[in-house]
C-alpha cells in the first residue's frame, strides 16, 4: 500500500510578543491507504498545527509534507484536492439546504454537473440524508447537521481524510456516528488521520498511534508496538508515563499551550 | 453499500492518475466559477430576515414617513397661524405707515400692486420664477383649497421653501420713541419702528426732514428678518409718496423707474438644500443595505466556523472574495434600486419633485442616479469588505463598522454645506463626490468631465479596497488567531529582539499622524504665530518627539535593540560620501519635479500659492538663520530619518532581506505625510517628497545604516532653505536663480546636478553591504 501522507521533520514555529514558541518540533509521519492513524496528544500539543500544515492552511518553518504525492509547499490546489477536513467545529450554512450546501462544496471543489448531482444522490443515500434535503439546514437537528457536515466533506471523494477532533462535543450516538464513519472510510481505502485526546476511543477505532506532547510525536505505532516499547497496557497509562516524564517541564508547557491563540506571524520567526 | 465498494476499488486508480487529473479539473472557467459561488453568497444573504428588512421594508416606510413629516413641516412654515412678529410704533408715527406696515391696505391696492409686478416680469419675455416679496393672501389662498400638494405648490411659486413669509402684528398701544429698546429687550415685541420729528434748522432756515429707524434686537434671527421686511415696506410706502407727490407735478410718475426681483436657474449652483440631501439619503441607505451580508460573509464564516473548510478548499482566496464581493454589491444595488424608486414615488406624490428636481423625474435621471449608487455600491461593498474581513466575530465586524460609518457621514455633511459645489479635486475624494454629483444630477447640472472623474476615482479606490480585502480575508491571522491575540502585544516581551513587531509599528504610525496635526494646532496656542522663530522652535520639538522620542521609548519598551530597529550600524566611506553628493543635487532634480508636477495640479484648481508663497517669504525675512536651518533642516534630517527610514523598515521588514515592501511602503508614508501635515495640502510636494523619500530609502537599504541618509537629507533641506545665502555664490558660476518664480532651471545646471547624482548613486553601490554582513 503506497503512503498517501508523508511528513518529514515538520517545525512550526510562532512568533509571539513573549518570544519565539515551537508549536510542532521535527514531526515526521506516513499514513497509509486504508489505513486510520490516531494523533493524541492534549489540548495544545500541536495537532490542530500538524494537520494545517499538511493540509497547506499553515506554512511549516522548516519540513516538508505530500498528500496522495503532491507536495504540499508547491502544489497546494493538487494537495486540497485530495484532502477532506472533518472537524467538529465546523458549521453549516443555515439558509441553505442540504442540497445547495453540497452543490456550493462542489462548485469549491470543481466538481461539476451531473458528476456533482450523482455525487450528491450517492451521498444523501450513504448517509441517510433523503428525508431532509430540500430544508434549510437551520431547521435540522444536531445529529442531521452532523450526517450533513460529514457528507459535505466527501463531495470530492478525496483519498485523504483529516479528522480535527471529530467527536468534541458530541452524545454518545454522535460519536458512534463518527465511529462507523471513520470505518466506513477505512474500506473505503482512504487515508485518515484522526486527532483526539481522548485515548480510550482511539484505542478502539486506530490501526497506528502518534501520542503528542509539546510538539514531539513521543512514541509512534502500532498498539503492540506502543506497549512493548513502553511496557504499559493502555494509552491512557503510556500518556502519564510521558507527563511523569516530562514533569520538570510541564508548567512552562502549560504557559505555552494558548500558542493556537495567538495569531501566527509567517516567516517573521528566527 | 454499492457506493462505498466502488470506491474501494477507486483509490489505487486515483493515485495512478492524479498528477494527470489536476489540471484536467482545472479547466473551467474562473469567471463562470466565480458566479457559481457568488450565486451560494447571494442565496444565503437574501433568505436572512435581516436582509430583507434593510432592503424592502425600510425604504417602504422610511420614504413615505419623510415625506409626510416634510410635507407638514412646509404646511406649517405657510400657515397663517404660526406666530406674527410684534411690531410697536413710536407714538408719532401715522397711522397710513403703520397701516403699510402692516399690510393693511385695501386688498385691491395690493391687487394692483401685483399685477405690476407681474407686467415688469413678461415684458422682459423671461418666463421664470418671481420672486416678488409674497405676501400672506397667496399662502392662505392656496390653503382654502385645503389641498396639501396646492401648499407645496405655493412654496415652489414662492421659491422661499427656505424662508417662508413673515407675518406682523401691531403691538396694542403706542409708546414713547425712547422706550421702544425696552420693549424689544424684553420680548414684547419683535421690532421696533421709530422716527426723529422734522426738525427747521435756525441758521437756514432748512427743514430737516423725519428719520426713520428701525429697531431690532441683537443676535435675534427672527427679530432682523422682521426688521428687513419692516424696511422694505417702509422704502415701498415712501416710494408711492414719491409716486404721488411727482404726479401732482407736470413730471408725472411715470419716469420713475419700477423695481423687481426675479431668479433665473443658476449655472449649477445649487438652490434647494433638500437636492444634496436626498443624493446622501440614498448613499446612507445603499450603505445600510450591503453592511449586514458584508459581515455575514466574512465575520460570519468565521463565527459559523466555516472559514477554515473554505480555506481547505482548493479555491483561491480572491475567487472566493469575489464571490462574496458580487453577492454584497448585489444586495447594495438591490437595495439602491428600491431606494431610488421608493424615493422618487414619495416626491412626486407629495409633490416635492416640482422645488427639488429641475426638470422633474425624468428616465435619463433616474438611469443616472442609478449608475452613480451602481459605483459607489460597489466602492462601499469593497470597503466593507476589506474592514470585515480582518473581523474575527460579527460583533467585532460591528465594532470596526461604526468608525467607518461616522466617518463616511462626516463628508456627506460637508456636502451639505452651503457653496459646496463638485470641482475636480472633489471628484477624487471618496463619497464627497458621489454625494456632491448625485445632488448635480438631481438638478440636471453635472458636468461630464466631472462625472467621468468621480466614476473613474471610485473605481480605482474600489479595485484597491478589493485587494485589501482578499489580502486579508482567510488569512492566518483572521483564520487562527483570537481576538484577545491582540492584547497580546501590550506585553512586555521578556526576550531581546531585533524588531519591533509590524502591529506595535503600524500603530503607532497610525497615531502619529493625527497626534502631529493636533500638536501641530497646539503650537499657535503656546507662541504666538506672528513669532515665527517661536514658531519654528516648537516645530523642531514636535519633530523630535514624535520622531524619535517615542519611537525611541517604543523600541525600549518592547527590549528591541535600538542599533537594529534605527539602523544605527556602520557605514562605508564611499556611501557617505555618495550621500552627500546626492544631497547636495538632488534638490535641483526634486525641485525640477515639483516645478513640472504643479502644471497638471493647476488644472486640478486645487493649488493656490499666493499664501504660501508669503508665507515662505516672511520665513526667509523673519527668522535667523541659524534657527530655520535646525528647524527645518538638521531636525528633520535626522528625525525623520530615525523614523521613515530606521522604526517604519524595520517594523516593515519581513525578514533582514525583504526591501521592496518596505522601500515602497515608507516612501508612500513619508512623501504622503508631508503632504497631509501641510495645512494647505499641497498635493505637487508629493512627487518630489517620493522621490527623495525613494533615494533616502534606498540608501539606507544598500548601506544597512542610516547615517549617510541623515547627511543626505539636511544637505538637501538645508541647501534648499539657504538658496538667498547662497545667492551670490551661485551667481558666481553663473545661475541666476529665481526660485521665488518657480520658473525651471537652466538644462546645464540640471544636467551636472544629474550627472554629479549619478556619481552619488554609484558610491552609495560601491559602498553596500555585501553577503552575510546586510541587515
Amino acid at each position: 500500500m503506497p503512503d498517501l501522507i508523508v511528513a518529514r521533520n515538520l517545525r512550526k514555529t510562532f512568533t509571539t510578543p513573549v518570544g519565539d514558541v515551537p508549536a510542532v518540533n521535527g514531526l515526521s509521519l506516513n499514513v497509509r491507504s486504508g489505513e486510520v492513524f490516531g494523533l493524541l496528544g492534549a489540548n495544545g500539543a500541536g495537532k490542530t498545527t500538524t494537520l494545517r500544515m499538511i493540509l497547506g492552511l499553515m506554512k511549516p518553518t522548516s519540513g516538508s509534507a505530500s498528500v496522495a504525492g503532491f507536495d504540499v509547499a508547491t502544489q497546494p490546489e493538487q494537495v486540497k484536492r485530495s484532502v477532506a477536513l472533518v472537524s467538529a467545529s465546523a458549521g453549516l450554512y443555515q439558509w441553505l439546504s442540504p442540497r445547495e450546501l453540497m452543490q456550493y462544496f462542489a462548485d469549491l471543489y470543481d466538481v461539476r454537473g451531473e458528476n456533482a448531482d450523482r455525487r450528491i444522490d450517492q451521498l444523501a443515500d450513504l448517509f441517510d440524508l433523503r428525508s431532509f434535503i430540500d430544508r434549510p439546514c437551520s431547521g435540522l437537528s444536531t445529529g442531521q447537521q452532523q450526517r450533513v457536515n460529514l457528507a459535505r466533506s466527501l463531495m470530492h471523494d478525496p483519498p485523504v481524510v483529516l479528522m480535527d477532533e471529530p467527536t468534541r462535543g458530541l452524545d454518545i450516538v454522535g460519536s458512534k456516528r463518527i465511529f462507523d464513519f471513520t470505518a466506513r472510510l477505512k474500506e473505503m481505502g482512504k487515508a485518515v488521520i484522526f486527532c483526539t485526546h481522548r485515548l480510550e476511543e482511539a484505542q478502539r477505532l486506530c490501526d497506528r498511534f502518534g501520542l503528542m506532547f509539546r510538539g514531539r510525536l513521543q512514541l509512534e505505532g502500532t498498539l503492540t508496538e506502543l506497549r512493548q516499547k513502553s511496557g504499559r497496557e493502555s494509552i491512557t497509562d503510556m500518556f502519564l508515563d510521558l507527563m511523569e516524564e516530562h514533569k520538570s517541564t510541564t508548567e512552562e508547557s502549560m504557559q505555552a499551550q494558548p500558542v493556537a491563540a495567538i495569531p501566527a506571524q509567517e516567516g517573521r520567526s528566527a | 453499500m454499492n457506493p462505498v465498494s466502488e470506491h474501494v476499488n477507486d483509490v489505487p486508480d486515483r493515485q495512478k492518475n492524479q498528477p494527470d487529473a489536476g489540471p484536467a479539473q482545472q479547466a473551467s472557467s474562473p469567471f463562470f466559477r466565480i458566479l457559481r459561488l457568488a450565486r451560494k453568497e447571494l442565496r444565503e444573504s437574501l433568505r436572512d430576515r435581516r436582509t430583507l428588512v434593510t432592503l424592502i421594508v425600510m425604504p417602504l416606510i422610511i420614504y413615505p414617513l419623510l415625506g409626510t413629516v416634510v410635507q407638514k413641516f412646509a404646511i406649517q412654515r405657510v400657515n397663517p397661524d404660526s406666530p406674527p412678529a410684534i411690531v410697536v410704533f413710536d407714538g408719532s408715527i401715522s397711522a397710513e405707515l403703520a397701516a403699510e406696515v402692516l399690510e393693511e391696505r385695501e386688498s385691491e391696492n395690493v391687487q394692483s400692486e401685483k399685477g405690476k409686478v407681474q407686467n415688469v416680469a413678461d415684458a422682459t419675455g423671461n418666463p421664470t420664477k418671481n420672486d416678488a416679496v409674497p405676501s400672506m393672501e397667496d399662502g392662505a389662498s392656496s390653503l382654502t383649497g385645503s389641498s396639501t400638494g396646492a401648499a407645496i405648490g405655493s412654496l415652489v411659486n414662492n421659491g422661499s421653501l427656505e424662508v417662508p413669509p413673515i407675518r406682523f402684528r401691531r403691538y396694542e398701544s403706542l409708546v414713547k420713541a425712547e422706550y421702544i429698546g425696552e420693549f424689544l429687550q424684553s420680548e414684547d415685541a419683535d421690532v421696533g419702528v421709530r422716527q426723529t420729528l422734522p426738525v427747521q434748522d435756525a441758521t437756514t432756515g432748512r427743514i430737516q426732514p423725519a428719520d426713520f429707524q428701525i429697531v431690532s434686537r441683537s443676535g435675534d434671527a427672527f427679530s432682523l428678518r422682521a426688521a428687513v421686511e419692516v424696511e422694505k415696506r417702509i422704502l415701498a410706502f415712501r416710494d408711492r409718496q414719491l409716486r404721488m407727490l411727482l404726479d401732482r407735478t407736470r413730471l408725472g410718475s411715470g419716469m420713475m423707474s419700477t423695481i423687481s426681483r426675479q431668479s433665473v436657474a443658476g449655472s449649477g449652483q445649487k438652490s434647494s438644500p433638500l437636492s444634496a440631501f436626498l443624493p446622501l439619503m440614498l448613499v446612507l441607505m445603499t450603505m445600510t443595505g450591503a453592511v449586514y451580508p458584508a459581515i455575514d460573509l466574512t465575520a460570519g464564516e468565521r463565527e459559523r466556523g466555516t472559514l477554515e473548510i473554505l480555506m481547505a478548499a482548493p479555491v483561491s482566496r480572491a475567487h472566493l472574495l469575489t464571490g462574496k464581493f458580487i453577492a454584497v454589491l448585489t444586495v447594495a444595488v438591490l437595495t439602491a434600486v428600491i431606494n431610488l424608486v421608493a424615493m422618487l414615488l414619495t416626491l412626486y406624490a407629495t409633490g416635492f419633485d416640482r422645488v427639488i428636481l429641475a426638470d422633474g423625474a425624468t428616465i435619463e435621471m433616474f438611469f443616472q442616479i442609478l449608475g452613480l449608487l451602481v459605483v459607489f455600491a460597489s466602492f462601499f461593498s469593497a470597503v466593507l469588505l476589506s474592514i470585515t474581513s480582518f473581523a474575527r466575530s460579527f460583533r467585532e465586524a460591528q465594532a470596526w463598522l461604526i468608525p467607518l460609518m461616522l466617518v463616511s457621514l462626516a463628508p456627506g455633511i460637508l456636502s451639505l454645506m452651503p457653496g459646496v459645489h463638485l470641482t475636480v479635486g472633489l471628484a477624487f475624494v471618496p463619497l464627497v463626490n458621489i454625494v456632491l454629483l448625485g445632488g448635480e444630477l438631481f438638478q440636471g447640472t453635472a458636468a461630464t468631465h466631472l462625472f467621468a472623474v468621480t466614476l473613474l476615482s471610485t473605481l480605482v479606490y474600489t479595485v484597491l479596497a478589493l485587494r485589501v480585502a482578499a489580502g486579508v480575508f482567510g488569512s492566518d491571522s483572521v483564520l487562527f488567531g483570537s481576538s484577545a491575540g491582540v492584547w497580546a502585544f501590550a506585553k512586555r516581551p521578556s526576550k531581546i529582539r531585533s524588531q519591533i513587531p509590524m502591529e506595535i509599528g503600524i500603530g503607532w504610525l497610525l497615531l502619529l499622524v493625527p497626534l502631529f496635526l493636533v500638536l501641530s494646532g497646539l503650537r499657535s496656542r503656546v507662541v504666538a504665530l506672528e513669532n515665527l522663530s517661536g514658531q519654528l522652535m516648537l516645530s523642531g520639538l514636535l519633530t523630535f518627539l514624535l520622531f524619535a522620542v517615542f519611537p525611541a521609548a517604543i523600541t525600549k519598551w518592547m527590549r528591541a535593540s535600538a542599533v537594529d530597529v534605527f539602523a544605527l550600524h556602520k557605514f562605508r566611506i564611499a556611501t557617505l560620501i555618495g550621500a552627500a553628493l546626492l544631497g547636495c543635487t538632488m534638490w535641483t532634480i526634486a525641485y525640477q519635479v515639483l516645478v513640472f508636477s504643479k502644471a497638471p495640479l493647476q488644472w486640478l484648481e486645487i493649488l493656490d500659492n499666493g499664501k504660501l508663497k508669503q508665507m515662505a517669504e516672511r520665513l526667509t525675512s523673519e527668522t535667523p538663520f541659524l534657527i530655520r536651518i535646525a528647524a527645518l533642516a538638521l531636525i528633520p534630517a535626522v528625525c525623520e530619518e530615525l523614523f521613515f527610514r530606521g522604526f517604519l523598515i524595520n517594523t516593515l521588514q519581513k525578514n533582514s532581506s525583504s526591501w521592496l515592501r518596505p522601500l515602497l511602503i515608507s516612501t508612500l508614508v513619508f512623501a504622503a505625510f508631508h503632504v497631509i501635515v501641510d495645512p494647505s495640502l499641497t498635493l505637487e510636494r508629493f512627487p518630489a517628497t517620493f522621490l527623495l523619500g525613494l533615494v533616502l530609502c534606498g540608501i539606507r537599504l544598500s548601506s544597512g545604516s542610516i547615517f549617510p541618509g541623515i547627511v543626505m537629507h539636511a544637505l538637501s533641506n538645508g541647501l534648499l532653505l539657504s538658496l538667498k545665502e547662497l545667492n551670490p555664490v551661485l551667481q558666481f558660476i553663473g545661475l541666476n536663480l529665481q526660485v521665488e518664480n518657480e520658473s525651471s532651471l537652466p538644462a546645464w545646471f540640471l544636467a551636472t546636478s544629474v550627472l554629479i547624482s549619478c556619481t552619488g548613486v554609484g558610491l552609495v553601490w560601491l559602498g553596500r553591504k555585501r553577503g552575510g554582513e546586510y541587515r
